[in-house]
């Protein structure tokens, strides 16, 4: 028994070690120069951290950083403000539109990008949305909105019905019910939901590509950039990458005990 | 709006309705469903990137120009095969990976989050990665194949190898998907089932293919369904990678639409041929939902 043990633990090592590769070589190619990473193949590691200055120098990256921040939680903020209201109308009211509303939303969360990235972009340009960071917001509310309502259902629906009716008796109105007690109960989901589109929004590359200019453009663009047109520059491409994966890893690690329910209510994608 | 305090939830009206839902409902109204009509409206339309004209109605010419190019069939063909080659590798790793985990061992939750980790790192960052990996002279992995002979030495400009890696690339990133909710169904059965299978002296390959697989049959179904609905938005790992080529080697559904619109500026045929990409969306979508509303997967 002791040994299938170990045998085990071996195995699941080395499938995790592999796993893992392409991660490290962008973590330690971060740490070297972009020439060295040319000249002197995979294995030369000379820890510096010039990349990271290059790219905190460049101001079109620090413009980035700072509009994906803005677009993720401003999305997320929308998302989860109407989302969360929503989510719980549906479940704690029965109108007979119910079923075909949750079905409706359900199905919206699983729309292919591309097919909204061309109506966006002429819509957009109509109406001065374009290259703007409130366009983007709007275009990444798309799948984070049905997301967050997908998500926070369950949430609301295990909430025992006794919560309600003890408000009603003394006297909360429909909406202090929801912000005063439900909410707070479904505090665990709200995070949760606020996270993942958080981390859908910040992981986004398409709109942005299509809807962004020099003004709006996220980081994932920038870090693309960094590929430039003669000599692909890996070193402040890892770099960038790097500080692109620290909130993504934080939050894998923190919240890891609802993934699989975050995983399960509706795919992830760029 | 009306309230009245001891009427049953049910007979409350329409009041709540508006009050909750009303307002995500139009704001999903603006951002999703009215740009889905629009763009079957501009399916209709010789509309192009650049407003040159005011667009007339071409009814299904566009469709019909969809369908009879040759292109368009190749990058389904090649969607097709990324599906058929990736999703069942996943699966299969991502089981065998569950079945590894089942029983603890020291280090198995530390191990188990760092597997999550692919799963969430950004799409771009991910296809970029590989690309740099896959440089020749100085990628790792390039360096790696070629140490050993294995491949060409420019895999990325190779028209075959490119898809290989594409798909390489996405089975390494979603393995772990699979396995996280393969796992999370395999722990949840109820152990008797396993245990009463032992005692009847079973072995442990009758057990997986047996008890285990039918089992789990549910959670797999859903985990390929996620997937497969999520392969047909694939899109910035392959741009960043091979931008659909060498020679449109990788140039999948997603990318071959956007080619359309923002390269050709062919934004009405663009939009015909992405009308088909959401139909074949909106159907498995359907079914999954369907599915787990009948309560058949969690």
């Amino acid at each position: 028994m002791k040994k299938a043990k170990s045998l085990r633990l071996i195995l699941c090592l080395i499938l995790v070690a592999v796993e893992l590769v392409p991660i490290g070589v962008v973590i330690t190619n971060s740490f070297k120069r972009d020439i060295d990473i040319w000249a002197r193949g995979p294995l030369y590691l000379k820890p510096t951290l010039k990349s990271y200055r290059a790219v905190f120098e460049n101001s079109d990256f620090r413009l980035a950083l700072k509009n994906s921040l803005i677009v993720a939680t401003s999305s997320m903020v929308v998302s989860v403000f109407f989302g969360s209201m929503a989510s719980f109308g549906l479940v704690r009211f029965n109108f007979r539109l119910n079923a075909f509303l949750i079905f409706l939303i359900l199905m919206l969360r699983m729309v292919p990008q591309i097919t909204l990235a061309l109506p966006f972009y002429i819509l957009f340009r109509n109406l001065g949305l374009k290259d703007t960071v409130m366009g983007l917001t709007v275009a990444h509310t798309s799948f984070n909105l049905p997301y967050v309502i997908a998500l926070l259902l369950p949430f609301f629906a295990s909430i025992p019905k006794e919560y309600e009716e003890a408000a009603r008796v003394d006297g909360c109105r429909p909406f202090s019910i929801y912000w005063r007690i439900f909410f707070p109960l479904a505090a665990p989901g709200v995070v949760v939901a606020a996270v993942f589109a958080f981390l859908m929004s910040w992981n986004e590359f398409l709109y942005a590509l299509v809807l962004s200019g020099p003004r709006s453009k996220t980081a994932p663009i920038v870090v693309n950039a960094f590929l430039g047109q003669y000599a692909p520059l890996w070193g402040q491409l890892s770099a960038g990458a790097t500080i692109m994966l620290i909130p993504v890893f934080a939050i894998t690690l923190g919240f890891q005990k609802y993934i699989v329910k975050g995983l399960s209510s509706g795919g992830l994608k760029g | 709006m009306s309230f009245s305090r001891n009427t049953a939830i049910k007979k409350r009206g329409l009041g709540p309705l508006f009050l909750f839902v009303f307002p995500a409902l139009v704001v999903i109204f603006a951002v999703s469903i009215y740009p889905v009509i629009f763009s079957l409206y501009l399916s209709f339309t010789d509309r192009t990137l650049l407003y040159l004209r005011a667009p007339r109605f071409v009814g299904f010419s566009n469709y019909s120009n969809v369908v009879s190019d040759k292109l368009f069939w190749h990058s389904l063909k090649l969607q097709l095969s990324f599906m058929v080659f990736a999703i069942p590798l996943e699966l299969f790793i991502g089981f065998l990976g569950a079945l590894l985990f089942l029983k603890d061992f020291p280090l198995c939750r530390l191990l188990r989050s760092l597997l999550m980790l692919p799963v969430f790192i950004l799409p771009v960052v991910s296809g970029l990665t590989w690309r740099l990996m896959l440089q020749p002279g100085y990628g790792l992995l390039a360096s790696f194949f070629n140490s050993v002979s294995l491949g060409p030495k420019a895999w990325l400009a190779d028209t075959k190898y490119a898809f290989v890696t594409v798909v390489l690339q996405d089975v390494w990133r979603m393995w772990p998907f699979m396995f996280m909710i393969i796992y999370a169904g395999l722990s949840s059965l109820p152990s008797e089932y396993l245990e009463a299978a032992q005692i009847d002296g079973a072995k442990f390959w009758q057990r997986v293919f047996h008890i285990i697989v039918p089992l789990l049959r549910p959670v797999m179904t859903m985990a390929v369904l996620l997937r497969m609905i999520d392969a047909l938005r694939i899109f910035s790992e392959v741009y960043v990678m091979t931008y659909g080529g060498p020679a449109n080697a990788t140039l999948l559904l997603p990318l071959y639409i956007h080619k359309q619109a923002f390269e050709f500026g062919k934004v009405a045929y663009a939009s015909a041929a992405s009308v088909f990409l959401l139909a074949v969306s909106l159907a498995l979508s359907f079914y999954l939902v369907r599915a787990s509303f009948r309560g058949e997967v969690s």
